[in-house]
């Protein structure tokens, strides 16, 4: 995908800035999703393409916030959609980079890793419902609106997940206890 | 577990999602129930754990490398050179046509034949109840042959019938060693 370029220096300042205050979150939210670094880089990068492109249609003072986020939700359901395909755990855990001090708790870093591994196995509409709201701590509201779909149906989506998750990892972690 | 009709709720009330008014009847039930406060601690932790996915730290070289990607596709390239290159090439076109084109619109000198060969007379048919007599010519304009001289102008033969309407002219071109 090529974009056109703009002669406009001023737009371009802003969408950079715009970037630099988004860039983490929208990539952190594509490998939850993508729970794959590349797919995740991919990802981030049509979103922001797609920003670039739709920058003068969009109005600033909703924010861009939800409007990135479910640029985001979307591309990462096509790409994840066209490649189908699954990566460890260890490659996601890989790219977190070293939290100096922060690894004591080894039983801790422990469960992380089981939760994020749960988290890669739940549902397309499920993941994208619970990392939106519990992981990027979204309202169940901004939620709906990024997925396009009513609280009900959100609320719905994140209890089943939820308790998919706890299942998961009670399992997990009686196996290696025992 | 005779608990199972209070899951959903207590999936939703360990995220703070339940609504005020089920709040209470799901605090007065885990108040009550071991396995649903066990169930309501899983979630929990599992929310916390959750939050920590959040606060890990990204590895900034994967973000940097989306945005220098981005950056490259938006920044405007620089254009003078292409546009040098089409002035170029279209200076060069032209150039290249005009060196085709002009020979062919260069006149050529006329080369006249210079014609020494009596013409017979020509037959006319009887039917045209015309009474001809033998053809006499003139040249009506005539160089002397000069072998190094450049070629004169077309050579004009006039043929005289006896009939004053019929003048027969013939128009000569001179080969080169005539």
């Amino acid at each position: 995908m090529t974009a056109c370029p703009r002669e406009n220096s001023g737009e371009l300042a802003v969408f950079e800035q715009i970037m630099a205050q988004y860039e983490r979150r929208v990539f952190r939210i594509a490998l939850r999703l993508l729970n794959n670094p590349q797919d995740a880089q991919d990802a981030a990068q049509e979103v922001f393409l797609k920003l670039y492109k739709k920058l003068a249609s969009l109005d600033e003072t909703q924010g861009y916030e939800p409007w990135l986020f479910r640029v985001t939700v979307n591309v990462c359901r096509d790409i994840g959609r066209r490649r189908r395909r699954s990566v460890g755990i260890a490659e996601v855990a890989d790219l977190v980079a070293p939290h100096p001090g922060a690894e004591h708790d080894a039983q801790r870093a422990e469960q992380r890793e089981i939760v994020r591994r749960g988290l890669s196995r739940l549902g397309e509409k499920e993941r994208a419902a619970l990392v939106l709201r519990d992981v990027e701590g979204l309202s169940t509201r901004e939620v709906a609106s990024i997925l396009g779909s009513s609280e009900n149906t959100v609320r719905s989506q994140i209890c089943s997940a939820r308790l998919k998750l706890r299942e998961f990892t009670g399992r997990l972690m009686m196996r290696r206890r025992s | 577990m005779s608990c199972a009709k209070f899951e959903t709720d207590i999936a939703l009330y360990a995220g703070d999602d339940l609504p005020a008014g089920k709040r209470s009847r799901i605090e007065a039930h885990l108040a009550a129930c071991a396995d649903c406060r066990a169930l309501a601690e899983d979630l929990r932790t599992n929310q916390a754990l959750l939050g920590d996915l959040r606060d890990e730290p990204i590895e900034e070289s994967m973000v940097a490398q989306v945005r220098r990607r981005v950056m490259a596709k938006v920044s405007p390239a620089p254009r003078r050179p292409a546009r040098l290159y089409w002035k170029l090439a279209l200076a060069a076109a032209l150039i290249l046509v005009a060196v085709l084109v002009w020979p062919r619109r260069q006149v050529k000198p006329v080369r006249v034949a210079h014609v020494e060969r009596h013409i017979a007379p020509p037959q006319i048919a009887p039917a045209a109840q015309v009474s001809i007599r033998p053809v006499r010519h003139r040249i009506i304009r005539r160089r002397p042959r000069t072998p190094a001289s450049p070629p004169g102008p077309p050579l004009l033969v006039q043929f005289v019938t006896e009939n004053p309407n019929i003048v027969i002219y013939w128009l000569v071109d001179q080969k080169q060693g005539d």
